[in-house]
């Protein structure tokens, strides 16, 4: 028995080397991937819209959570703004109730829509209206924070993302002037994030915010067919919250990102457990695996 | 080496890891078969709600109710009267018409013939001035009682509530 | 019970079977974790059918339809949003689990006298898991459903002749359309229990010669194999635990990890959208496709002959490798040749992740030159690995004489 020992520990001296031998080159790949991983992927190609600002979303991450006050804030905006143009087609005005919305005020979302309570949130304007003044269809909503690279923070960035009044006014007064001051331009071109290297390109979009254009920070191509819709103030807010745009915007997307997956609070509160479950489980079948194999090591 | 004292505790080490085991696969089962019940935009179709006020004496309609037809008849004081006469009748499945109405104007009953599953003919038909089913020839009175024929039971009535004056709501809402 | 057993037994030697191929079946004993992904690939193959026909008891193939339903299992269905977060997840861990057990093969030249055979079955496994998925995807009806369906049936249109015709036969249709997704999903469902039969194959030529093993020599089957039976039923059990931890994970908690944002927006015929990729397995492939640009009009039959060359190189594999030793701890030179092909599959992954006009490293290097060079490298492998092989320039390190 003894000798079986020592010839067991022997082998696997010999087999450690061995695999010291085997790690080298390996490891030597492993740096290379690693620094192609660093190098390459920073490359890329010239994004076209702006960097996205993240924001902290309380409901995001495993143990995220709804807050049951924003959402109802949440709603209250998207029926009273978004609505006017956009449907939440996968949403009945009757789940809001889960809110803790009464009879009363859900039929009067409902009804502000031309809708019952039974229908889906469907929005009170004619598709076919709809494209003949913004020349599309606005899209669906109920999917829009999954829909789009950079997910919530998308969604944020575009309804706070929109040149504000003064970026409007000095856009105005530069294209008035004929000739701008390298210094106007260089201000107006850092705030709403435009490549200072092009002044051509500068030139031109701000032509066509002065002509009105829809000009946001971070929408591809930075010109969308939707007004900005969310001022200061838009909503009158039945919780008496600070109705700032920056608030509703924060609320909207929090309804918006339940609206996309309302099954994910039970989708982590599930998952919580089977991993807990999977843990132990796993743990005990490999401490059965070390005693079974204890006879042959 | 292995000792002995070490494979009992592995004895009772497999027994523990397959009751685990066996208990995450019954686990793992469940949402394959829970999805299949009916899904929630099904269960939100559990209840149909009927405006009455437009339903003149006499007179009946047929709504869809969880995908099954359901009458609902405004009965006129003759076909009240004879219900309760037969009340006490000896009948082939004994129950009081006033146990089948919750106001005695509205009958409401689940239009599938306990025989067989046909679909009734509307009230004033058959040999008891109620619905007649026409394929098998079964027989029921005002109140949907089985008279005569092949049905072993009076037509079924549906949980149903009046949620106000003019609306009647069939079906238990399941949320 | 054992009475019932020998009654079958007699009329079917079920315990003789098992005996033989699951409980005594001799096993090496020095065979390391990598071995662990083969019979985890037909746990996932399980999962995927499982849930894969569950979800077909909810889902509809209509061009009108499609992604509605894809979004009723997700909302309405109870544990539907589970159905379908395990079927695209796993559709991904299954590559990551396959792409693992080819590597494997690959190092300890698993694919060597006497394996031909076996190494083809899991090639044309790997084909038919690759069909299986383009069609799979296609399902949920979304943007990147449609536009990769166009694309990928389009790349037909290269074979000279009939190409055209040939396209618009697989789309029943002027273009991609409710035909094609009918037919999709029919092969969809099909093709996995296919993929079942095969694997079963697959286990049979495994086992009419046996596991190879980390050090790639034959064994004594007296001395250096264990039964199967608890040995490598516990190991392969404790392997699927660690596996189900990180699949889970991602399943319950970055359920969209794997898929495009784009795939939420319902197909549109009329708009691609701006930047579509094939799902991050295809990557590679997609890239060598992508790479042959030079050869003008021919261009498109080259990229298309490239690509599928990449995966057909596989099957000649055996005859490729000359070396009397079969594992590469011995072998030096293949090792480096393995790890470069290693590195050159996620190069190349990268550069089809790109856009094809892509620049890097400050506009110095266009990613063409870089999916060029990788393609190069890909295909250079198995040219080097012949080379230093038939030509003896390879000298092997001495092979222990048994483990
Ligand atoms: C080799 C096994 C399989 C693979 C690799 C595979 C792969 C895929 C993929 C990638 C998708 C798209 C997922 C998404 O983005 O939503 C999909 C969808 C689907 N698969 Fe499979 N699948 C397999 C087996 C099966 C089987 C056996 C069935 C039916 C019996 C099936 C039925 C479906 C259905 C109905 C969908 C559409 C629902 C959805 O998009 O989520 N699959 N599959
Ligand atoms: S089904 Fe009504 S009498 Fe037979």
């Amino acid at each position: 028995m003894n000798i079986m020992t020592t010839r067991g520990r022997d082998e696997r001296a010999g087999q450690t080397m061995r695999l010291g031998a085997r790690v080298k080159p390996a490891g030597v790949w492993v740096v290379v991937l690693g620094l192609l991983a660093v190098l390459l992927p920073r490359g890329g190609v010239a994004s076209e819209a702006m960097h996205l600002p993240k924001q902290n979303w309380p409901f995001v991450g495993v143990f995220g959570q709804f807050d049951n006050a924003a959402l109802k804030r949440g709603v209250q905006v998207t029926v009273q703004v978004c609505m006017a143009c956009h449907s939440l087609k996968y949403i009945k005005f009757d789940r809001l109730r889960q809110f803790g919305f009464t009879e009363q005020e859900v039929k009067a979302f409902a009804e502000s829509q031309g809708r019952t309570k039974k229908d889906a949130m469907l929005s009170g304007m004619d598709p076919v209206l709809a494209k003949d003044s913004f020349g599309v269809v606005p899209p669906d909503l109920s999917l829009i924070t999954k829909a789009r690279k950079g997910y919530e923070d998308y969604v944020f960035g575009i309804l706070t993302g929109y040149a504000s009044e003064s970026d409007v006014a000095l856009a105005r007064q530069v294209m008035a002037d004929g000739h701008a001051a390298d210094g106007e331009v260089r201000e107006v071109a850092a705030t709403l994030h435009l490549d200072p290297n092009h002044p051509e390109k500068i030139a031109e979009t701000l032509k066509r915010i002065a002509d009105g254009g829809n000009f946001n920070k971070y929408f591809p191509g930075h010109f969308l067919a939707m007004p900005q819709p969310l001022m200061d103030g838009a909503v009158v807010y039945a919780d008496g919250t600070e109705n700032s745009k920056v608030q509703m915007a924060r609320d909207v997307v929090t309804f918006l990102a339940w609206a996309a997956e309302p099954t994910q609070t039970e989708r982590k509160a599930l998952g919580f457990n089977v991993l807990l479950y999977l843990v132990v489980f796993t743990l005990m079948l490999y401490a059965l695996k070390r005693r079974i194999w204890a006879r042959v090591h | 080496m292995v000792t002995e004292s070490e494979e009992g505790r592995r004895d009772f080490l497999l027994l523990a890891t397959s009751a685990v085991g066996a208990a995450g696969v019954a686990g793992a089962a469940w949402p394959f078969i829970k999805s299949w019940s009916p899904s929630s935009d099904v269960l939100s179709q559990a209840t149909t709600e009927v405006d009455i006020s437009s339903l003149a004496e006499g007179q009946m309609i047929t709504v869809p109710w969880q995908g099954k037809p359901v009458f609902v008849v405004h009965r006129t004081v003759t076909q009240i009267e004879l219900a309760r006469k037969d009340d006490t009748k000896s009948l082939p499945d004994p129950a009081k018409d006033a146990d089948r109405v919750k106001r005695p104007e509205f009958l409401v009953l689940l239009a599938l013939c306990p025989h067989l599953g046909c679909v009734p003919q509307p009230i004033g038909t058959g040999n008891y001035g109620g619905f007649l089913c026409p394929c098998h020839g079964s027989h029921y009175d005002t109140s949907g009682r089985i008279r005569q024929g092949p049905s072993p039971r009076n037509l079924q009535v549906p949980y149903y509530e009046f949620k106000d004056e003019k609306t009647l709501v069939i079906g238990k809402a399941t949320v | 019970m054992s009475k019932i057993m020998e009654w079958v037994d007699a009329r079917l030697p079920v315990t003789a079977l098992l005996k033989s191929q699951a409980t005594e079946y001799p096993t090496p004993k020095n065979l390391n974790y990598w071995w662990n992904f083969g019979s985890l690939a037909l746990f996932v193959l399980i999962i995927m059918i499982a849930s894969g026909l569950f979800l077909a008891m909810h889902y509809k193939a209509d061009a009108n339809q499609s992604f509605d339903v894809v979004e009723h299992i997700m909302r309405d269905v109870h544990f539907g949003w589970l159905l379908r977060y395990l079927h695209a997840n796993g559709a991904s861990f299954f590559f990551v689990v396959v792409y693992i057990h080819i590597l494997r093969g690959m190092y300890y030249g698993s694919y060597r006298k006497p394996r031909e055979i076996l190494w083809w079955f899991g090639v044309t496994l790997f084909l038919i898991m690759m069909g299986t998925a383009f069609m799979g995807y296609v399902l949920p009806w979304g943007q990147m459903s449609y536009w990769g369906a166009a694309v990928i049936t389009n790349l037909m249109s290269a074979i000279p002749l009939i190409g055209e015709d040939l396209v618009v036969w697989i789309w029943g249709g002027f273009a991609v359309g409710d035909p094609t997704l009918n037919r999709f999903f029919a092969l969809h469902f099909l093709l996995p229990l296919v993929i079942f039969g095969l694997a079963i194959l697959h286990l049979w030529a495994l086992h009419a010669v046996h596991s190879n093993n980390p050090v790639g020599i034959d064994l004594d089957e007296e001395k250096d194999c264990i039964p199967f039976h608890p040995y490598y039923t516990i190991k392969d059990l404790y392997g699927m635990g660690v596996f189900l931890i990180v699949f889970c994970a991602v399943v319950f908690f970055v359920p969209n990890l794997f898929l495009e944002p784009d795939n939420y927006i319902p197909a549109n015929p009329m708009q691609t959208p701006a930047h579509i990729v094939p799902e991050w397995y295809f990557l590679p492939f997609y890239a060598i496709l992508r790479s042959i640009d030079f050869l003008g009009p021919f261009s498109k039959l080259a990229g298309v002959v490239a690509m599928i060359g990449a995966i057909a190189i596989l099957f000649i594999l055996p005859f490729l490798d000359r070396s009397p030793v079969r594992c590469f701890r011995y072998r030096p030179l293949s090792r480096q040749l393995f790890w470069i092909f290693v590195v050159d599959c996620f190069l190349l992954g990268w550069v089809g992740y790109n856009p094809a006009d892509a620049v890097t490293l400050d506009g110095a290097l266009p990613l063409t030159v870089v999916g060029r060079t990788g393609t190069a490298i890909y295909f250079g492998y198995f040219v080097l690995l012949w080379v230093i092989t038939a030509f003896d320039i390879e000298k092997h390190s001495p092979v222990p004489k048994s483990i």
